[in-house]
């Protein structure tokens, strides 16, 4: 190893540690890593600003920006209360009813939507739900949690690490519909029938004032239906144009960020204001992210791993698939996917120039970082997210309670993906 | 025109040592919205306020929805009441800082130092720091407004 290699190392791990361990905000330790980079890849001669700005994936960072911008207009309007106003009517203040209704709704709208996003704006209607019929909201605040992370893994803009992925190897919006999402279909399904098994005492009780669901009223809370109205319909649209994208040769991010554009036009909304939603952190964080990777893969780091793992290659490709799921799907559940995604990337890349096919392995780094956020309660934002709602209610999620009820539905998730990944290997 | 002049000296207090079940009975029986807390040597150390002890029975989504006018019917919370242990507790878990002024203190300081603070009744206290009074806003309202017949 050179000491391009064992510097550029150094500092992707240096930065990791602050980003996981959390002393520094990630977007600040991304920022210092990735200006480490460049600056020690100048002084040594491997990196340079041209080559850090030309490996930032900007397809990404666009469909992110643009859905970003889409979300943070519809988020005011009421349209998620509306939605789970309308699922606590239609389950008639029913236990099993209202959680099949609630988690479903999770899963359908983070398959188009940011998970953290949905759960933000889901979880605090269903705790107001689930007070007003004098039941726990747990079953239901995990539930979100839950299936929000595995909506996600369903389409090409559900969730980043799909996003990245999609982008790194050209999967277009069809490809996601027809490799990965009948899986999630399976996985939905077995998520909601063993929550309902494992909170099967919490929502076997039965109510007394199923009849004050009935008085919410959907209409009143929405608060802007015309703004809601608009954005749905570009919403709409962009969705369509998704599933031609790659017939007409236009990327995802260009859709994305014009239907923000025309969205923006349509609504007009405080610009300032829409701005704060949007999370440039986020965005600030992929980039420097890449830049960090560019370095890495400048240095020659990269080649040695992909090197390294070509030696694995005498075993059977099903179960190097199968193995990447879970190696990545443990990983995604004690840090954050997207760091784990941008890093595979281009040994992914690097293994497919070495000559293997690598399709299928893609999809299970798909598979694995996204089922594999849900094995702890810090796995994945939406759960973070949701475990802090809870904490300010009297029926905190603890993380014990997260390795009793969430770690099942990783390891079932995950195994359903196995299972089905291996059964239909040869498609992928 | 200083506080002391236009105070309730007859002021219901409670001893730092009451449980909350405690004080909820002195808030009922006296029809009070703010009961200073004192210490044995009748010291105010803490105010605890109606909304403080209501805060206790109010549903967690109510801080959580920006707009509550699509909801009806409060269905089971409204007949939630806070546990045994909890209202077993001391007084010191919902109590808050308290502000207050001397008895020599201006109706308008007074009054500002309640606005910004957004008080609706301050605790008065001598030199030595003993409670010896209470005055509401409307107290001190009514105080400032009647200075203004003298005007001509």
């Amino acid at each position: 190893m050179n000491i391009a290699a064992i510097l550029s190392s150094l500092i992707f791990i240096v930065s990791l540690v602050f980003i996981f361990s959390e002393k520094i905000n990630r977007s600040i330790a991304g920022i210092a890593g990735a200006v480490f980079m460049v600056g020690v890849g100048r002084i040594l001669g491997f990196y340079s600003e041209e080559a850090a700005l030309e490996v930032i994936d900007f397809n990404t960072l666009g469909l992110l920006l643009g859905m970003m911008i889409l979300v943070a207009m519809l988020e005011p309007t009421g349209f998620f209360q509306y939605i789970a106003v309308w699922a606590a009517r239609a389950s008639r203040g029913k236990p099993v009813r209202l959680f099949v209704l609630l988690g479903s709704i999770t899963t359908i709208l983070s398959m188009f939507l940011d998970n953290v996003t949905t759960v933000v704006l889901i979880a605090p209607v269903t705790i107001l739900i689930c007070e007003i019929l004098g039941i726990s909201p747990l079953p239901y605040l995990m539930a979100e949690a839950l299936l929000s992370d595995t909506g996600g893994v369903a389409t090409l803009v559900g969730d980043p690490p799909n996003v990245l992925i999609g982008s790194a190897a050209g999967f277009s919006f069809v490809d996601f519909l027809v490799y990965s999402l009948p899986i999630v279909a399976v996985a939905w399904v077995a998520t909601l029938v063993l929550l309902r098994f494992l909170f099967r005492n919490e929502l076997s009780k039965r109510p007394h004032n199923a009849e004050a669901v009935m008085s919410l009223n959907p209409t009143e809370s929405l608060d802007q239906p015309k703004v809601a109205r608009r954005i749905l319909i570009v919403l709409g649209v962009a969705i369509l144009l998704f599933f031609v994208h790659h017939t007409l040769h236009i990327s995802p991010a260009f859709i994305a960020v014009s239907a923000a554009a025309v969205g923006l036009i349509w609504v007009q909304p405080d610009i300032q204001e829409l701005f704060r939603k949007v999370e440039w952190s986020v965005l600030i964080f992929f980039a420097a992210l890449f830049v960090m990777v560019g370095g890495l893969e400048a240095a020659g780091v990269l080649g040695s791993i992909v090197g390294l793992m070509e030696r694995l290659s005498s075993i059977p490709p099903i179960w190097f698939g199968v193995s990447l799921i879970w190696i990545v799907a443990v990983l995604s559940a004690v840090i954050d996917n997207v760091p784990i995604t941008i890093a595979l990337i281009p040994v992914i890349r690097g293994l497919g120039v070495a000559g293997m096919d690598v399709d299928p392995l893609w999809w299970a780094l798909a598979f694995g970082a996204g089922f594999g956020g849900n094995g702890t309660i810090i796995g994945s934002t939406a759960n973070i997210i949701v475990a802090t709602l809870s904490e300010k209610t009297r029926s905190p999620i603890t993380s014990q309670l997260w390795i009793r009820r969430g770690l099942p539905v990783m390891l079932l998730t995950c195994a359903i993906a196995s299972l089905l990944y291996a059964i239909f290997y040869r498609w992928f | 025109m200083v506080i002391s002049k236009y105070m309730k000296h007859k002021v219901v207090s409670i001893p730092v040592t009451s449980t909350i079940r405690e004080a909820a009975a002195v808030f009922v029986k006296n029809h009070v919205g703010l009961l200073p807390v004192l210490d044995k040597n009748d010291k105010p150390i803490g105010v605890l306020g109606l909304r403080g002890l209501l805060t206790l029975e109010l549903p967690d989504f109510v801080n959580m929805i920006a707009d509550l006018d699509f909801v009806h019917d409060f269905g089971a919370v409204e007949t939630t009441r806070p546990s045994a242990e909890m209202l077993g507790k001391s007084v010191k878990t919902l109590m808050e800082p308290v502000i207050t002024v001397e008895e020599g203190t201006g109706l308008l300081r007074a009054y500002a130092l309640m606005l910004q603070h957004n008080l609706h009744d301050i605790p008065v206290v001598s030199k030595d720091g003993k409670l010896t009074g209470i005055a509401s806003r409307v107290d001190i309202g009514i105080a400032i407004l009647s200075a203004w017949e003298e005007v001509v």
